[in-house]
């Protein structure tokens, strides 16, 4: 189950484009992704002791906000999701549930060695040990536990990569759904389902692909109880009375 | 036969229709009418004049006429009679278990007493009046019962005290001048030594102030207005508090006049009777809004704000520029027509669900669309924020405290707005936002019958805050009756060189802002996405419909833990120790009368009323 080739490697930027196309055409996607990289609104579910450096990298002498993070309250206008330290299987549940609320495009980045490899919870039956089975990780800072600076490195390496557009794993949490649905049923059991339609979502954002849907996401159809969003309506006991 | 007198016989008709025919079931049908035809009577009025009926009884003349300040206040009474009317025409008065003939006459009454008392035409028809108002508002209240009853009983001992005050004001009035006309009342008190002017301020201060829920004589109001049936709860939120503005302005204003409170200092200090009305004012914004601000029923945050309203048209008034006093007046009008769409969609609500506790309550906005449309517009108004009306009048009275140079009542009047903020959010959340119960999943809109009058008062408060220029005019010519400057208004606000106001690009500018970030949005590509309301963040946990996670129990919990201390009740400490120091001289008084011979007092009593008769 755990092969390199499953951790997601940063590419290399797209070359530059050859002398004499036009300067200008892409001027406009690099503008939205600078502005883009430039204000990222972090939700960190700190669940283990990475947790402790960041409010010195939050507060006034490291200051993550002079490179424009800063923490946000809720999933859905947060950019960022952080995870500081080991998941147990309890909490991977509520993790996924809180991505999968957050609205794209959106990253993840894991802190502490526990999130890359389980770390010292390595022999732990509780533990997930590696946290992109589950979820698309954008980027791993690894440490027991990482000082303030390396956090602050590795927003920075964050910011440079939305920049530079390389950083967009969480299409792959929708191309290859089925992927991480598998891995996760395999640790939940099989009728593990989070309120998200993550399948509409995926055809909403034009991002579904040929690994979307599979065997597991079928196993998903069986039990699954869909929630439909509530209804503005003047005169829903007629309707009920109707149906 | 003149205008007036036609109004008054509609609104005598009205009455009497409702007594006769007020259990037949178009009963309300029939009453909006009645109302909407008054209305339509007022309308055809000369705004600056009428003059009704004079008669004399005992030497005394009593005589009845309207001016621009009765016209304006009438203007609003049957304006809140028409749409409250209107309200519980239709299935609300289906649905009403009470007596209805009661109900219906209870409402007619108030429209003509309040009628009767705007149109008064000398100090002893104020009085007349003001009686037949205290009277028919109490008929209104007691006649749900119960938790009513006890309110209106509290009401009435206030509305007694505050006549016997002014009963005893009007005493020394008479005795001073030899007349209780307004012409020979205003050379008196122009004339009157400090001394006594300042207890007959104090005497018509309670007598008036008993009704506007002044401090401390609120502590009355709030149930008194919530427990009434709805339509009239509307009708009284809306209106009837105002009576004893209208009676502070024809008295502390039009009959004293502004100057003359400026120049009645308060021995000992450098205040004026002006600043202890205005500070009296300003107390009776604040307190009261931050107790709504703790009230967990909705219609008593409401009743609690209408108090705290009434101070900021006293403050306004009392200032006495033409902006301020004009500021003042208009939110007589504004508040009307926002306290009646809020109290309209609580009662909706209440219709629905069967109660208004707001702990109980929630997501109502996805069952119950249109009435939120109508709250929301209705506590944008309260709170004062544009484009509604609400604005436009405390926007005037806060300019007016600036440019009079009262930087601490300006201070009062933005803490109190403050407070109006915060609670309306409270009441907006916790009924209609958040989490829908699971068994108010099939709740039907309110009935159309409600629906109308609800939205049509909103769109009143939105149109005259987009257009103040439209409803100012009236307020001008109030001003102008009882002896204020006079505002220079324009269609969109107000045209001065110290404080220049345009709704209309306030308002232009505001949408046009929205409509900037929908364009971009939109053209930007950008689509929403509704999702189920479970699919909600509580720090990660899995909701299910049998979890509860509308926040709405000690909703303002951090600011209570910083302001809570300072709720100590000593109002209602203070009434129940006037209270009990009465009750303890009349037991003292009854035991004194029991224990000697009653029947000797009741031999000299005898003898005494027949030596004053005979001499």
């Amino acid at each position: 189950m755990t092969s390199l080739s499953d951790i997601p490697v940063i590419q290399t930027p797209p070359e530059a484009p050859a002398r004499g196309g036009n300067p200008l055409a892409n001027v406009f996607d690099d503008f939205i992704r600078y502005c883009r990289s430039r204000s990222l609104f972090m939700l960190h579910y700190c669940t283990g002791c990475g947790a402790i450096e960041l409010p010195p990298a939050m507060t006034s002498r490291f200051d993550m906000e002079r490179i424009g993070i800063q923490p946000m309250v809720t999933p859905r206008q947060a950019d960022i999701l952080l995870v500081t330290g080991y998941v147990s299987v309890k909490t991977l549940k509520r993790i996924i549930l809180t991505y999968e609320q957050m609205a794209s495009p959106k990253y993840v980045i894991g802190i502490c060695s526990c999130t890359v490899n389980g770390g010292m919870y390595w022999q732990s039956y509780a533990t997930a040990k590696k946290l992109n089975d589950y979820l698309p990780v954008d980027l791993y800072i690894a440490g027991c536990m990482p000082r303030p600076e390396a956090v602050i490195e590795g927003l920075k390496a964050l910011r440079d990569n939305i920049e530079a557009g390389t950083s967009d794993n969480w299409k792959d949490y929708y191309q290859r759904y089925d992927h991480y649905l598998g891995n996760q049923q395999r640790l939940f059991g099989a009728d593990w389902q989070t309120p998200t339609e993550v399948i509409a979502e995926a055809k909403h954002y034009g991002l579904f692909g040929p690994d979307t849907l599979g065997e597991h996401t079928r196993r998903l159809e069986d039990h699954r109880k869909p929630l439909e969003p509530l209804r503005m309506t003047l005169n829903a006991g007629r309707l009920e009375h109707m149906e | 036969m003149t205008p007036l007198d036609t109004l008054y016989l509609a609104s005598a008709a009205t009455l009497a229709a409702m007594l006769v025919l007020g259990d037949w079931r178009r009963a309300g049908v029939l009453a909006t009418l009645m109302y909407g035809v008054q209305l339509a009577l007022l309308f055809t009025m000369q705004r600056t004049g009428s003059t009704s009926f004079d008669l004399s009884a005992l030497g005394f003349e009593l005589s009845w006429r309207f001016d621009a300040l009765s016209w304006f206040f009438a203007v609003v009474t049957l304006g809140t009679a028409f749409f409250a009317s209107w309200y519980g025409a239709g299935e609300w008065l289906r649905a009403y278990t009470g007596r209805r003939r009661l109900f219906q006459s209870a409402l007619a009454a108030n429209v003509f007493a309040m009628l009767l008392l705007l149109g008064s035409g000398d100090l002893l028809t104020l009085f007349v009046g003001w009686e037949a108002t205290s009277w028919a508002g109490f008929l209104l209240m007691a006649l749900a019962g119960g938790l009513a009853r006890d309110a209106a009983l509290r009401y009435l001992v206030y509305a007694m005290a505050g006549a016997m005050a002014l009963l005893g004001a009007l005493v020394v009035l008479f005795q001073a001048g030899g007349s209780f006309s307004y012409e020979a009342a205003r050379a008196t008190l122009a004339a009157m030594a400090p001394g006594p002017l300042w207890a007959l301020i104090i005497l018509f201060g309670l007598g008036f102030g008993a009704k506007l829920a002044l401090l401390p004589l609120h502590l009355w109001q709030a149930a008194a207005y919530s427990e009434t049936p709805a339509p009239g709860s509307v009708f009284l939120g809306g209106v009837v508090g105002r009576m004893g503005l209208f009676a502070l302005a024809l008295v502390l204003v039009g009959l004293i006049g502004i100057p003359h409170l400026q120049a009645l200092a308060v021995p000992f200090t450098f205040l004026t009777a002006q600043d202890v009305v205005a500070w009296v004012a300003a107390l009776t914004v604040v307190l009261p809004t931050y107790t709504a601000l703790k009230q967990n029923d909705a219609r008593y945050l409401l009743a609690w704000h209408g108090i705290g309203q009434g101070g900021y048209m006293l403050l306004g008034l009392i200032v006495g520029s033409a902006l301020g006093s004009a500021g003042g007046l208009l939110h007589v009008i504004n508040y009307a027509a926002t306290q009646a769409t809020l109290l309209m969609v609580v009662f909706g609500v209440r219709h629905r669900v069967g109660h208004t506790d707001l702990n109980r309550l929630g997501g109502l906005v996805a069952r119950m669309p249109l009435s939120f449309l109508a709250l929301l517009l209705g506590i944008i108004s309260l709170a004062g924020l544009p484009p509604m009306s609400g604005f436009v009048s405390k926007w005037m009275v806060y300019s007016s405290l600036i440019q009079d140079g009262r930087p601490f009542l300006f201070l009062a009047a933005i803490v109190g707005t403050l407070g109006t903020i915060l609670s309306v959010y409270k009441l907006i959340h916790n009924l209609f936002l958040g989490q829908l119960r699971a068994e108010h999943e099939q709740l039907n809109e309110a009935p159309l019958s409600m629906l109308i009058p609800m939205l049509a008062t909103a769109t009143l408060a939105f149109v005259t805050g987009v257009a103040p220029g439209l409803v100012l005019g009236w307020v001008a010519d109030a001003q102008a009756a009882i002896g204020l400057p006079v505002i220079d208004y324009t269609l969109g606000g107000i045209a001065s060189p110290r404080a220049s106001l345009d709704m209309l690009w306030v308002v232009g500018v505001m949408f046009a802002g929205f409509g900037v970030g929908a364009l971009l949005f939109y053209g930007a590509g950008g689509k929403t996405h509704r999702v189920h309301q479970l699919d909600n963040y509580a720090g990660g946990h899995f909701l299910d419909a049998g979890m509860r996670y509308h926040y709405s129990d000690n909703f303002y919990a951090g600011l209570m833990h910083l302001i809570g201390g300072w709720y100590r009740g000593s109002f209602h400490w203070l009434e129940g120790a006037i209270g009990s120091g009465l009750s303890l001289v009349a037991q003292g008084a009854g035991g004194w009368y029991r224990a000697i011979n009653p029947a000797f007092y009741l031999l000299a009593a005898s003898v005494a009323l027949i030596a004053w008769v005979a001499l």
